[in-house]
């Protein structure tokens, strides 16, 4: 466990030579011991990686934190969300949420529109653009949020509807659908405000935060 | 839903943790705009202007960079003091010293000296008495030895003054990094706090930095220091970097 729970928007991460730690730039907000930081440019996954986070934006700069000591991480007064990923499942999340997390995992970026036309509509309409980042391995990730997240389960036969801005991130084998029900008071301005909706089936987790306020 | 009227607001306590009950007799340094509400017969009065009148008091706060961020309240009541809906701590100081991120101060009572701290948009506190400060997040306490990002630092109390680390690994391993520290440009980690010594040291959550119209001042006062020729050269590298698109 190399991240702990310092308050709702810091956390302490022990690192090691043998447990390297890669992290947003500039969330650094304190440390002890002998640590440096390293800045690191794309998201891995070999080159192809490297050229979908150049093209996507999905890609915010990174570095490495090397050495031995304790690193406090934090983000603007955002608040934090440590998730242990166990191995069996990947975590999917935007590149931006990404605090902190051990270097052990690996990131690579995934591209929405291989759901057709479908993903592409989703991904421009609730503006996370048409790439999303993929987690793998074992190991635990923080992440940034409005508000704090909290974890919905979705099981088979579940529909899970939620507000495009307040998807955070999921984890298992889980379809995140765009359904627009747009109509003509969504036209004339007099709509619910919910004519968009991500409808989440599966099975798996997926992580809301408390605020329709995206990071960017 | 709780009411408050005058006699059941706490005295000198929180009212939840955005928000703090003085409870004033006499006079109280607040910073302008940090007065949400009062009870009483209180009057609010610019530093400078209240200086004139009691010229004792406003020699408590020894620092003309920031007299016009403050007002004096004088009178008795209850005034109620928040920030930005940041959390609002009380800190009792007991003939010590602590040195805070002067944008963090809310408010203090004249028994505490107030000084401008020789690190640049920071202020010392001295003697004995309360002191207001906001946080974004609760405020987390570490002991040196300790390196702190300074968009972080909240500030330290008895520690001997910071001195700026830079990471050097970090220049070398980054050409823009380097670029970025000719320019002056500080994003990332390659400028720290470092703290040694016996004391204790205050960090928040790294906050959007918002504009320190103080921290101009004093940075243009400081800038007396350079020849005709530097402060040239200084105007021209602030112009490009005023150029450069937002990041």
């Amino acid at each position: 466990m190399p991240f702990e729970v310092v308050n709702s928007k810091v956390v302490r991460a022990t690192v090691s030579p043998q447990r390297p730690v890669l992290a947003r730039r500039g969330a650094m907000l304190g440390l002890t011991g002998d640590v440096v930081f390293r800045p690191v440019q794309g998201q891995g996954g070999g080159p192809a990686g490297m050229i979908g986070a150049a093209l996507t934006s999905e890609s915010v700069p990174m570095m490495a934190t090397t050495g031995t000591g304790t690193v406090l991480y934090g983000f603007r007064g955002l608040h934090v969300t440590v998730l242990d990923l166990d191995g069996t499942s990947p975590l999917s999340v935007e590149a931006d949420r990404l605090l902190a997390h051990d270097a052990d995992l690996q990131t690579s970026v995934q591209f929405l529109g291989s759901g057709g036309l479908r993903g592409v509509v989703r991904g421009a309409a609730t503006g996370q653009g048409l790439f999303t980042t993929r987690v793998t391995g074992t190991g635990a990730v923080a992440l940034l949020s409005h508000g704090g997240t909290f974890a919905l389960q979705v099981s088979p036969g579940d529909v899970v509807g939620v507000d495009p801005q307040a998807y955070v991130a999921h984890t298992g084998a889980l379809n995140v659908d765009l359904k627009a029900k747009v109509g003509w008071r969504d036209a004339v301005g007099k709509g619910s405000g919910e004519a968009f909706q991500l409808h989440v089936t599966g099975s798996g987790t997926v992580h809301v935060q408390a605020s329709e306020r995206k990071l960017s | 839903m709780n009411t408050y009227s005058a006699a059941s607001l706490p005295s000198g306590d929180n009212v939840n943790a955005y928000c703090f009950c003085v409870d004033l007799v006499g006079e109280w340094f607040v910073k302008k705009g940090a007065m949400i509400a009062h009870y009483g017969d209180v009057t609010f009065q610019a530093v400078t202007a209240f200086g004139s009148a009691r010229a004792f008091l406003a020699s408590r706060f020894a620092s003309p960079v920031y007299a016009q961020d403050w007002v004096v309240a004088s009178g008795t009541g209850k005034v109620l003091l928040a920030d930005r809906g940041f959390d609002v701590n009380s800190f009792d100081l007991d003939g010590g010293n602590l040195t805070i991120r002067a944008h963090n101060l809310l408010g203090f009572a004249p028994t505490l000296e107030l000084k401008q701290s020789i690190v640049p948009g920071y202020v010392t506190l001295l003697g004995s008495g309360t002191f207001l400060a906001s946080s974004n997040g609760p405020v987390i306490f570490v002991e040196p030895p300790f390196r702190a990002d300074p968009e972080a630092l909240l500030g330290w109390a008895d520690c001997p003054s910071p001195a700026v680390h830079y990471d050097t690994e970090w220049m070398a391993a980054s050409l823009s990094g380097m670029l970025q520290g000719v320019l002056g440009r500080e994003s990332g980690e390659e400028r720290q706090y470092a703290f040694i010594g016996a004391g204790t040291i205050l960090l928040q959550s790294s906050e959007v930095v918002r504009e320190d119209p103080a921290l101009l001042r004093l940075v243009e006062q400081q800038t007396q220091q350079l020849s005709r020729a530097q402060a040239g050269s200084l105007g021209q590298r602030l112009v490009a970097r005023a150029q450069q698109p937002n990041r």
